[in-house]
């Protein structure tokens, strides 16, 4: 029996070893389509990677920073700010669990006054999952990206993280450079991206309930906490979606109801706007740059900045 | 608690280690330990059903008892017929009474009839089909003088609900199994390695092989209708390899599981996909079912020493029930009609039994002949899979009918987000150990035996590599545990 303990306990140890030679070994040399947990993509889609650049050289404290998903991104456009510095740190599917680590580290370089927190609830309902790889893919790692991996605890996270973590160390992306124009999204300085006018073709969508998870609320409440700590002022925005996706969720009132429970200010631009379908929005969760810029005015208005 | 799960890493090795280390002075503790494991393995899928669990395993062994205790002939029948009807009957009510009414239903609206029918929301307790068989084979056997009825209740028990098996077999005999429960049992390392062996193989079968085909298998059944022919065809490969991997999978686990505690269960597969013909297909595919009908059910309909037409009826009984066993729908019978069809002219000409030996024994690869014959054998069991997995008559007709059109000759529809070329390397990884290791009990048992140890483990653990790599983040559960 302490053979086959001591045996097992040695071939445990070995697949390990094994496991952290062949993540890098296996990453370069099979195809993509052979990698299905492994999504290291370095400047993929949203451009993560420009926007953390941008924010490391970020100079002197900002008025507004956007915070949130593509939505976020895609949504508050620092041109329709024009009296007001703005940076935006919204990321693909950016849950609290993402939000959180990016306030840690990059909330001081910043300084903002005012937080806008784009809050779609779809991030409330995701594991996090796919946002935790855009982040380990495009930002450098320390302790908080392991915290973030054991906290998911999702074999595609580890394995990106631990790819990350070579390509870190050996300083693999140093040459990286990503365009400003990638397929029809320009990045624009302040951590918007543009998408240039296109209309959406509606779609019909199934009914729906939204469902947060625990562990997204808890860490939605470690930020506000930790932005009330920072006497930071935060507002809370659900950004306007096409009425079709957002009408075809049933509890839109449970939604209203948890954020407005926070006692900060709390808009549904859902509510509050009248945008059109096809013509606002390029697919049923962004907006196209008429929409932006409707959606900003409104904002502007609305919340008398 | 799927095999599959974290939930089940952890529970393995506590169960493992209080058996070998804190039960083991003592086996009626081992056994007791096994049988608390095995119900709080199965009340994890629910609870109640344990009682459920609990009052099948109380009747058949009083059956049992009774049977040997009664003086008549009349008696013992009497207590037989009893635990069948009771048996079959919560089989029948949890499984098949939906099915029934419907189908009546369905049946007399075709005379004009209309009838006011009530069919019940009944939840099928997990794993039922599996362990009423094995209730079923005890009481038979008792009956029929095989064995003599166990009187230690908690040993029976655990033959009933030993949690490797309970809720999808392989369905086990008492003659075979009992023995082992009632038998001192000492740690053999090789034998503990060997579990552990297979278990990894089922794992790599289930979670690369299995749930890969799977994603595609799904799309492409749920959307036939919309995609070309040669597309239905991918989908019809991509199921047969997923219910293969899922259920030989879960079998592998099954048995290196329980040679963790010393106990060897049936075989349950061996490599079914290399089969030449029909026949040798149902030697090899689920053997732990296809021996039970051929000795619960064949045999006693008089088999193969009765007259072509009575062997020809009796194909046809026990590949429709068998159709049947898997399920409360017209396609499984469908399935198990096919099977007969295509195992019929094989019996009528005396061939039934003409690949019994390995395939290809001792070379490396088959002859030209063999390798045709594997390949008709594989296209006739994919054939027949289409209607297992149709979710209806009309959906697998209407499946055929996509392939049997002009679109065969197209393209397979390009999946944009997910590339069906990383499965299809999988399978040819698959059938490459598998065809490598098709003499021994599974693939794995003795491959890479003449390579030093850490190129052995370099094998293993690059399987367990692979896992990390295409594991699919949500539990997926096994097929068989519907049935």
């Amino acid at each position: 029996m302490n053979s086959f303990i001591k045996k097992i306990v040695g071939f445990l140890f070995f697949s390990l070893v094994f496991y952290f030679v062949m993540i890098p070994l296996w990453k370069n040399i099979t195809p993509v389509y052979m990698q299905p947990n492994l999504k290291y993509q370095i400047g993929s889609f949203g451009h993560m990677f420009s926007r953390i650049q941008e924010v490391k050289k970020q100079k002197g404290d900002v008025d507004i920073l956007f915070l949130g998903s593509s939505h976020s991104y895609r949504g508050f456009d620092p041109r329709n700010f024009k009296e007001k510095k703005t940076f935006n740190l919204g990321s693909n599917s950016q849950t609290p669990i993402q939000t959180k680590i990016l306030l840690e580290r990059y909330l001081e370089k910043v300084n903002p006054r005012l937080i806008i927190y784009e809050v779609y609830p779809g991030t409330f309902s995701s594991d996090g999952v796919e946002s935790s790889m855009d982040l380990i893919s495009n930002d450098k790692n320390d302790v908080r990206s392991l915290k973030m991996a054991f906290q998911l605890n999702n074999i595609k996270t580890y394995n990106t993280l631990v790819y990350a973590k070579y390509a870190d160390f050996f300083n693999w992306n140093k040459d990286f450079k990503e365009p400003i124009k990638k397929s029809k999204d320009t990045y624009i300085s302040g951590g918007f991206v543009e998408m240039k006018h296109l209309t959406n073709t509606i779609h019909k969508f199934s009914n729906k309930e939204w469902h947060f998870k625990d562990n997204q609320v808890k860490a939605f409440n470690e930020c506000i906490a930790f932005l009330k700590k920072k006497k930071i002022k935060v507002i809370l925005v659900y950004a306007p979606i096409t009425k079709g996706l957002y009408q075809s969720y049933s509890n839109n009132d449970f939604v209203d109801h948890f954020f407005s429970q926070y006692q900060l200010e709390y808009y549904n631009f859902n509510r509050l706007t009248k945008l059109n379908d096809t013509l606002d929005f390029y697919d049923s969760h962004h907006l196209n740059t008429i929409g932006v810029k409707k959606f900003n005015k409104i904002l502007l208005n609305t919340l008398k900045l | 608690m799927l095999f599959n799960s974290i939930d089940f890493a952890i529970f393995l090795p506590i169960v493992f280690i209080l058996y070998w280390f804190v039960t083991n002075k003592k086996l009626t503790l081992q056994n007791g330990l096994l049988l608390l494991s095995s119900y709080f393995f199965y009340g994890c899928w629910d609870w109640r059903f344990l009682f459920l669990l609990l009052f099948s395993t109380l009747l058949d062994y009083f059956t049992g008892l009774k049977m040997e205790q009664v003086k008549t002939q009349k008696s013992k029948q009497f207590w037989f017929w009893l635990s069948i009807t009771v048996n079959l009957g919560f089989l029948g009510v949890f499984k098949y009474y939906n099915f029934f009414i419907e189908s009546f239903a369905a049946g007399v609206s075709h005379f004009g009839l209309q009838v006011n029918t009530t069919t019940l929301n009944i939840i099928l307790p997990v794993g039922i089909s599996f362990y009423t068989f094995h209730g079923l084979s005890y009481v038979i056997d008792v009956y029929k003088g095989r064995i003599k009825a166990e009187r230690n209740f908690v040993d029976y028990a655990v033959f009933v609900s030993f949690f490797p098996l309970l809720v999808a077999g392989p369905i086990e005999r008492a003659t075979h199994l009992l023995p082992q429960i009632k038998r001192e049992r000492t740690f053999n390392y090789t034998q503990a390695v060997d579990g552990l062996r297979q278990i990894l193989w089922g794992l790599f079968k289930k979670i690369v092989i299995a749930d890969s085909c799977a994603e595609f298998a799904n799309q492409i059944f749920n959307n036939s209708a919309e995609l070309s022919g040669s597309t239905l065809i991918l989908g019809a490969v991509f199921f047969a390899f997923q219910i293969y991997g899922d259920f030989s999978g879960y079998s592998d686990i099954a048995l290196g599981t329980a040679r963790l505690f010393g106990i060897e269960l049936l075989r349950n597969f061996a490599f079914p996909y290399f089969s030449r013909d029909i026949a040798e297909f149902w030697r090899r595919w689920h053997i732990s079912l296809s021996s039970w009908f051929r000795d619960y059910l064949y045999i006693p309909l008089g088999g193969s020493k009765a007259g072509m037409l009575i062997k020809v009826r009796n194909t046809f009984i026990i590949f429709l029930v068998s159709g049947f066993w898997h399920g409360a729908n017209w396609t499984f019978i469908v399935w198990g009609l096919l099977h007969a069809i295509y195992f019929i002219p094989l019996l009528l000409t005396n061939q039934n039994r003409s690949n019994i030996t390995i395939v290809a024994q001792g070379k490396l690869l088959p002859g030209v002949k063999e390798f045709f014959q594997i390949m008709i054998t594989f296209c006739l069991t994919a054939f027949a899979w289409i209607f297992f997995r149709a979710e209806s008559l009309s959906h697998g007709l209407q499946y055929i009918g996509g392939i049997f059109s002009k679109s065969v000759f197209s393209a397979p529809f390009d999946f944009e987000k997910i590339s069906y070329k990383a499965t299809l390397i999988l399978i040819l990884f698959l059938i490459l150990i598998e065809w490598l290791g098709r003499e021994q009990n599974y693939a794995l048992e003795r491959f890479g035996f003449k390579w030093k140890r850490p190129f052995r483990w370099l094998f293993y653990a690059f399987l367990l590599f692979m896992i990390a790599m295409f594991v699919k983040t949500d539990e997926t559960p096994f097929i068989y545990f519907q049935f």
